[in-house]
């Protein structure tokens, strides 16, 4: 099996020889630090680990059009003030990975919306795609017949890009103050996702995969209402998977973060079932228990606690074996919950990713070596 | 007369210019500003809360009620000092050195003033100095320990050992809250208490003072 057709057999419920090893990335201060371990400097993580080959993108510009333009208004030795390329002026640290702070934010009303905002949010606008010759091009790879990694279409989103236009206290505020707008922009959102998808896709490209991100959930549950988030984004959400589905894209997930739990049922409503990733927390999600709740419906990208790949090996084993009956079943990519903090030990990830490539990779031939004899 | 139960509906449904112009009738009728504090507006947030932890309501719920308050205090606030009524408490409030994350430290803050709380704001990326300080300086008798990360969530640990150095730690009460804190980490460090939502938060600072 290649890496396509295992990807397809895993999310389909169907025979494979294997499962996927994937990971999300690492945060930035993790590779330095595991450099100080023994970590090779300059070395590829998915070379190192040796992953299989991650799922690739494919789609135009669905964000502003054209974007604001990124400066540094003020350099504060630790942090900068930048005006960042949606429009908002934020302090971010040089070094640090945290969200940056948010001073202001360009789109605060109506009237921003129509002077700043509209028209860079035109759907039919030519510049969302490359020139004619660079267009051409990447088609061709896409639609290569021998293309053997899986492929997925990029959706934009539909709250995440409002939020972070308008920072989330603005944004629930609007949500009062003019219930009006805040539909309207959710649907532009879903209109630029719909051109775009629905030219690729008439070109004949047929990826495996959708995505969309939001980003809309913290500890404590949503930031929205599920009422809110049912009135306003599930139809949104059902007319872009209306139109994926008419092309055979099956597989949408959506980059959700956070506790899910109330949005889950109706992300599924909407025609999006595959969460990602799967983020365990201190509320302590476990895949198990969605694939209980929900059936063969939801597929789940993630569920392996960052959290306890920082403890022993003895949990990460416990955790291996813990998730492999949902692994074998299928429907389920397991990776860490998000990027991995710089707290894990590189020993342990290393364990981690040996044991997933024995139990869950079957320690198949078609498994590339992982690098870690360097360390021994 | 002012219908001061309508009051505490305008902020329970976020309605900031309904609440202003009830409190500018009722001080027009001389009701008391402490009465229309203690008996209709923290009230009003106290069912903010409620209906926040029974997932009746959402931040956006959460914001615009906050908002009524905040509204509705700037009215009251010269005629509250005048009067000499204390806070609740006096929270200093931010987010820990290394996180510069502010939107959860935003809301406990809005959601303590609400509940009568004076509040502090320190801001993010806050040192252990900073809020020994507000100890200090400014008589924080709470502080909240907001933090976005497993790498910074050390820096509550940090304060608190702070704290410790300063001598001040039996004078004041610390609160810890954010994505990756558990109340196992609260007593692994020593903090006084920890919530994982901002109506949480209210309850808890209202327990640790009352004790």
């Amino acid at each position: 099996m290649n890496p396509c057709e295992r990807f397809i057999a895993t999310m389909q419920y169907q025979p494979r020889d294997r499962c996927p090893i994937y990971d999300f990335g690492f945060w930035k201060e993790t590779l330095p630090q595991w450099g100080e371990q023994g970590y090779p400097t300059g070395a590829k993580p998915d070379d190192f680990f040796g992953m299989d080959p991650p799922w690739r993108g494919c789609g135009a510009n669905t964000d502003l059009c054209p974007a604001f333009k990124e400066e540094v208004l003020e350099d504060r030795g630790e942090t900068e003030i930048v005006r960042q390329t949606d429009g908002a002026v934020v302090e971010r640290g040089k070094t640090l990975v945290s969200i940056p702070r948010h001073i202001s934010h360009a789109l605060r009303d109506r009237e921003t919306w129509e002077k700043d905002f509209q028209w860079r949010m035109r759907p039919d606008d030519p510049a969302r795609f490359p020139p004619e010759a660079v267009w051409k091009k990447r088609v061709a790879e896409w639609t290569r017949p021998d293309r053997d990694y899986p492929l997925m279409i990029g959706c934009g989103s539909l709250f995440g890009r409002t939020r972070n236009f308008m920072g989330m206290e603005r944004v629930g505020e609007l949500i009062y103050d003019d219930r009006k707008l805040f539909d309207e922009m959710a649907e532009v959102h879903a209109d630029i996702a719909i051109a775009t998808i629905t030219k690729i896709l008439e070109a004949g490209v047929r990826p495996e995969a959708a995505s969309l991100w939001e980003d809309m959930c913290y500890n404590a549950g949503p930031l929205i209402s599920p009422k809110v988030f049912k009135e306003t984004l599930v139809p949104q959400y059902k007319r872009i998977t209306n139109v994926l589905r008419k092309y055979g894209v099956d597989i949408v997930w959506v980059d959700c973060d956070g506790n899910i739990e109330r949005l889950a049922p109706l992300w599924l409503e909407a025609g999006v079932n595959t969460m990602f990733p799967l983020e365990v927390g201190t509320w302590k999600a476990d895949p198990i228990e969605y694939r209980r709740r929900y059936g063969k419906e939801m597929r789940i990208i993630g569920g392996v606690c960052k959290r306890m790949l920082a403890t022993t090996p003895d949990a990460i084993l416990r955790e291996v074996e813990r998730l492999t009956p949902l692994v074998e079943e299928g429907g389920f990519i397991p990776l860490c919950d998000h990027r991995v903090p710089p707290d894990v030990p590189l020993r342990n990830y290393v364990f981690y990713i040996e044991q997933a490539k024995r139990v869950w990779g079957k320690n198949l031939p078609n498994l590339r070596p992982t690098a870690a004899g360097l360390l021994r | 007369m002012a219908d001061l139960q309508k009051l505490y509906e305008a902020i329970v449904n976020g309605k900031a210019p309904d609440a202003k112009a009830l409190i500018e009738r009722a001080l027009a009728e001389k009701v008391d500003p402490q009465e229309i504090v203690t008996k209709y507006m923290i009230p009003a947030m106290d069912e903010v809360g409620r209906r926040f932890e029974a997932n009746e309501y959402f931040v956006p719920e959460l914001l615009i009620s906050a908002r009524a308050m905040k509204t509705g205090l700037g009215v009251l606030k010269p005629l509250l000092t005048k009067s000499g009524m204390k806070p609740a408490g006096r929270v200093a409030i931010g987010t820990v050195k290394g996180d510069l994350h502010d939107i959860g430290k935003n809301l406990v803050a809005a959601m303590l003033e609400g509940g009568g709380f004076e509040i502090i704001d320190l801001g993010v990326d806050v040192t252990p100095e900073k809020f020994v300080a507000s100890v200090k300086e400014k008589g924080a008798t709470v502080i909240a320990l907001s933090a976005l990360l497993t790498t910074t969530m050390t820096s509550m640990k940090n304060t608190i050992l702070a704290l410790q150095e300063a001598g001040l730690r039996d004078k004041v009460k610390v609160i810890i809250g954010g994505a990756p804190i558990t109340q196992q980490y609260a007593d692994e460090i020593g903090a006084d208490g920890y919530s994982d939502n901002a109506a949480g938060a209210v309850q808890l600072a209202r327990r640790l003072v009352a004790a």
